[in-house]
């Protein structure tokens, strides 16, 4: 008994010791992500991006002086480890603001604890509409594309389009669903002439597409929504190529022609998918687009995907929010970010103010062999810019509302 | 109704069988690996997902060195296995052979601390970016069965599954290896007693068992995206197929990946949204009623 | 034969109530959050105790009951009028009920059959939570849970997280010294003498499951005033393989040891990864060290337990 109580007594000891970081004269941000599993592909240039930027702030003299830190707590994918994260960060390593995170469920969790304590939080990678729609509040801000977003502009995409007789398959989750009924909602008030056949979801992580394939082709759809997320874009597309599906039946995906799902197929990929992206680093060709990929290959020795937009344009929009606000204090910070106009690779980003979502252009495009890459890239590439895509203040205000 | 009906009768329907049997190779390969392990040496493998996972990786790997096509795909086929049954060797030799003696369920909490272990060290070896292995040109493209598309790679997994069946099933009953490891099984003390070693025989097990993880994640490295949360996607529907065919049981993993490959892709027939939770209502119709399984189980 | 050392233990149950009770004066915010999941988490790991080291019932899927408790008690405050006492009750009871009805399909197959089965169950029940996104929020759980003043406060969470945890503990201890913890023990170590002398196995078994399913459930309800969120993934079978972990860690034949195993896996978890991106690796080496060298767990270090044979399946 008195063993053991030793034991616990030492481990009592061990956690009250256990680090308890000071904010001194840095602009601390705190980054809560998974960096375990599959997702990492992913946050790992979220990171890399802001880091480049960081970097280059730190050696301009900083932030009011002070120096841009990050530290990062892995949330292993799961939304109750990454609210202890997030509590840890804000509690214990007295961050000035979060960033993170690639999982929704997390992001919302952390959204609604951000609101609670005050701290900004700069929600990437997660797709939820609901970050900046209906569960959005004055602290949690959205730096990428939300289904809502990626819906609308493949509906204005596709309801140009002849296709008539419609299937929506995808993974059976809430992304799944929300990306598929965001797409096919929109197209739907644009083109009513569309029709839905029907569905087929399949669970996450789903290896072995060929059985709902053929049940998709049996029905004869001129079209197929596919909304997979994450790791099941490359499976799928590996399935289609397989069984001649992409030649058989056109389908959309959202990040079909995103660099993460291509590039690890090399040239085997299939030609002819649908898809949205939020970032191409070969489109536009611009001087500022063509600068960042230079910067990002020569430090990283690899193209940047779309993460690492994200990522880089956190880190922008933190160093100028404070620097307009004058002073290291988050309400400010926050009144300074709303409305905030800066340029990127892809053209100017605003922070629209009433809802606290980044306006970013969304690119439509076709996938093509390509003479140059060892891997397909998008052709046909329309320009949706953001605008077009996102849902009004005033709708916002009304989901927000409920 | 009517349309459940035709949909029961229609090609469509062979397909799907076809489809559901070359996922039943995959599973089969990967369980029977597990099926052996708890069968002979009474450990419940969480670990078995990570052997399976790095079947996969190393067969990536192999594949890159010797520059892809169908040789280096042949070649990843078998050096991958024999990679992660070298892993499994030095995890049974390592570690397991001092604890046969403890209590299942510290073996089954040590496996799952040597999951942990090991996905991290793919994570370390591999990085954490996705791999991608492609279908060699050889099986590219798909056969047309009743106007629908089933893939060559799955018919060459039809073909596989099979022999393995027939290469296992003579392992296990026509050699002398096998015949002891069977004996083993049943009364581990009695096989020592008349002078077998009974050390080797175990690790003899726990490499096959862990070679078989290992072609498993190989044969499925071009079907899939290659990336670190494999060891947790097959590991439940392992143990249930085992549970399910009988411990221990060769014929059993096969029936138990049958039940579960078929009556995915025929429950997705049948009702398209809820289609992936038939397997788990007919591991539950199994247990209840034939509570140890269909088959015989060695323990 | 149970050794224990008698001289420090009058000091210590004087101490420890006291050191609990002024620790939110003394600790930082974090802390006294982390000794909050502390209490939980190791109130759900005795919970699973009771089945598993004093049952010797393969409860693999003690994680449902856990998940259950939780959004009985989150669906209630944010959907019905209910007031909250009611909802705390609503949580638990309804863990109860499932277990009692997982119990009933499972009870018939004994060790690693029973526990193979419970899982199966236990993932259909997972599946509906997460579809079913209309009622239970699907994948994206709840958030912002409504608590009364009282428990939403930092303090005050603490100690009603201290004084639940603190009740149901002392409630379980006093069932497994009753002469009914008596009899489960019995059955653990030889179900067919037990049945021999006239003991309705089954039916204490059952027993069991209830009691553990419900004080799960508690721990569940707990979760929701420390997070004020539900996530479907707190039902998940990896989650149940962790609490499972947390016993056999801390000594599955203990008292005590779940709770030492809780709190260790916690606090490592926590501040393991403050250090380090590799804490899988870490808690699998430590775990793997831990099971090699300490083979009853932790607190059988000193608790030595008779050494049982295996019994026979039943």
């Amino acid at each position: 008994m008195g063993k053991a109580v030793s034991f616990l007594a030492v481990a009592v000891a061990m956690f009250c010791m256990a680090g308890s970081g000071v904010a001194g004269d840095t602009i601390k941000v705190g980054f809560v992500d998974t960096y375990t599993g599959p997702a990492t592909t992913f946050t790992n240039d979220v990171l890399d991006g802001f880091k480049m930027a960081a970097e280059k702030i730190n050696a301009k003299g900083g932030v009011l002086g002070r120096k841009i830190t990050y530290v990062t707590r892995d949330d292993k994918f799961k939304p109750d480890i990454g609210l202890t994260m997030a509590k840890e960060l804000i509690l214990n390593e007295n961050v000035d603001l979060l960033v993170g995170t690639i999982n929704s469920a997390t992001a919302l969790a952390v959204s609604d604890l951000c609101r609670k304590e005050k701290v900004p939080f700069l929600v990437t990678f997660s797709k939820s509409d609901k970050i900046t729609g209906e569960k959005g509040n004055r602290y949690v801000f959205g730096m990428n594309e939300n289904t809502e977003m990626a819906g609308r502009a493949a509906a204005r995409a596709l309801a140009k389009r002849k296709f008539v007789k419609y299937w929506i398959a995808g993974d059976d989750y809430e992304y799944g669903h929300a990306i598929a009924n965001g797409v096919f909602r929109h197209l739907k008030t644009l083109n009513p002439k569309v029709q839905l056949l029907g569905e087929s979801w399949w669970k996450v992580g789903e290896t072995d597409f060929t059985p709902y394939i053929t049940q998709i082709l049996a029905a004869k759809p001129d079209f197929v929504i596919v909304a997979t997320g994450g790791g099941g874009m490359v499976n799928f597309q590996k399935a289609a190529q397989s069984t001649g599906f992409n030649r058989k039946v056109p389908f959309y995906q959202h990040a079909a022609i995103d660099l993460s799902t291509l590039m690890p197929q090399g040239k085997n990929a299939p030609e002819g998918v649908y898809g949205t992206a939020n970032y191409l680093f070969y489109y536009p060709d611009t001087k500022e687009n063509k600068a960042f990929v230079e910067e990002f290959r020569k430090t990283y020795d690899r193209h940047p995907k779309s993460g690492a937009l994200y990522g880089y344009m956190t880190a922008q929009f933190i160093a100028k929010s404070f620097e307009k606000a004058g002073k290291v204090d988050r309400e400010k910070f926050i009144d300074a970010l709303e409305g905030m106009t800066l340029p990127s690779p892809v053209g100017p980003m605003e922070m629209r103010a009433c809802d606290h979502q980044v306006t970013l252009p969304m690119f439509f495009g076709v996938t093509k062999m390509s003479p140059k890459y060892d891997f397909l890239i998008a052709g046909d590439i329309v320009l949706v810019p953001g605008k077009d895509t996102m849902p009004s203040c005033a709708e916002i205000a009304k989901a927000r509302a409920k | 109704m009517m349309d459940f009906a035709a949909n029961l009768f229609s090609a469509g329907t062979l397909s799907q069988i076809l489809v559901g049997l070359s996922r039943t190779t995959i599973l089969f390969i990967v369980s029977s690996g597990m099926s052996l392990i708890l069968g002979v040496l009474r450990i419940p493998n969480v670990a078995h997902g990570s052997l399976y996972m790095i079947g996969a990786f190393a067969a990536w790997s192999v594949i890159q060195f010797l520059g892809g096509g169908l040789f280096a795909f042949l070649a990843a086929m078998l050096v991958a296995p024999l990679i992660v049954a070298a892993v499994g060797f030095v995890l049974e030799r390592g570690f397991f052979s001092y604890l046969y003696e403890r209590e299942h369920l510290m073996l089954l909490l040590l496996t799952f601390a040597f999951m942990l272990i090991l996905g991290d060290l793919v994570k370390i070896v591999w990085g954490p970016e996705y791999r991608s292995v492609t279908v060699p040109s050889f099986f590219q493209g798909s056969a047309e069965i009743f106007g629908l598309p089933l893939p060559w790679y799955n018919l060459f997994l039809l073909i596989v599954g099979p022999c393995i069946a027939v290469f296992l099933w003579l392992v296990i009953n026509r050699t002398n290896l096998g015949k002891i490891a069977r004996a083993a099984a049943v009364d581990g003390e009695m096989v020592g007693a008349v002078g077998v070693n009974v050390g080797w025989v175990f690790a003899f097990t726990f490499v096959l068992g862990s070679f078989l993880a290992g072609l498993g994640g190989a044969l499925i490295a071009p079907m899939v995206n290659i990336s670190l949360g494999m060891d947790h996607s097959l590991i439940m529907e392992t143990f249930l197929i085992v549970i399910i065919g009988g411990l221990g049981n060769m014929w059993g993993a096969l029936l138990g990946s049958l039940i579960f490959g078929l009556t995915q892709s025929l429950g997705i027939l049948v009702w398209p949204q809820f289609g992936i939770a038939f397997p788990y209502l007919a591991v539950v119709a199994v247990l209840v009623v034939r509570p140890r399984g269909l088959l015989r189980s060695t323990w | 034969m149970v050794t224990t050392r008698r001289s420090a233990a009058p000091l210590l149950l004087l101490l420890l109530p006291a050191a609990l009770l002024a620790l939110p004066q003394v600790l930082p915010r974090f802390h006294i959050y982390v000794a909050e999941i502390v209490l939980l988490t190791a109130l759900l790991a005795t919970s699973l105790n009771l089945a598993i080291g004093y049952t010797g019932l393969y409860q693999f899927g003690h994680a449902v009951f856990y998940g259950i408790g939780a959004y009985g008690t989150a669906l209630t405050l944010t959907r019905s009028g209910m007031p909250a006492p009611v909802a705390f009750l609503a949580g638990p009871l309804a863990a109860a009920a499932l277990s009692l009805l997982i119990g009933l399909i499972c009870i018939r197959l004994s060790k690693l059959y029973f526990g193979m089965l419970q899982i199966s169950l236990g993932s259909l029940v997972w599946a509906v939570v997460y579809r079913w996104y209309s009622f239970t929020g699907g994948d994206d759980g709840i958030h912002g849970i409504p608590l009364p003043d009282a428990i939403g406060s930092p303090k005050g969470s603490y100690y009603f997280t201290l004084a639940v945890t603190a009740l149901c503990v002392f409630a379980m201890y006093r069932i497994v010294r009753s002469p009914f913890g008596k009899v489960i023990q019995g059955i653990r170590d030889n179900p067919v003498r037990a049945a021999a002398i006239g003991v309705d196995v089954r039916l204490h078994q059952l027993a069991v499951l209830v009691i553990a399913g419900f004080f799960g459930g508690v721990a569940g309800s707990l979760f929701v005033v420390v997070e004020n969120s539900v996530f479907p993934d707190m039902m998940f079978w990896t989650f149940s393989l962790e609490v499972l972990i947390m016993c056999l860690l801390g000594g599955m034949y203990t008292f005590f040891g779940p709770f030492v195993g809780a709190s260790a896996i916690v606090l490592l978890r926590v501040f393991a990864s403050v250090h380090t991106r590799y804490w899988s690796l870490l808690l699998g080496t430590i775990l793997a060290l831990v099971i090699i060298f300490l083979p009853d767990g932790v607190l059988g270090v000193f608790v030595r337990r008779p050494r049982k044979r295996e019994a026979p399946d039943a």
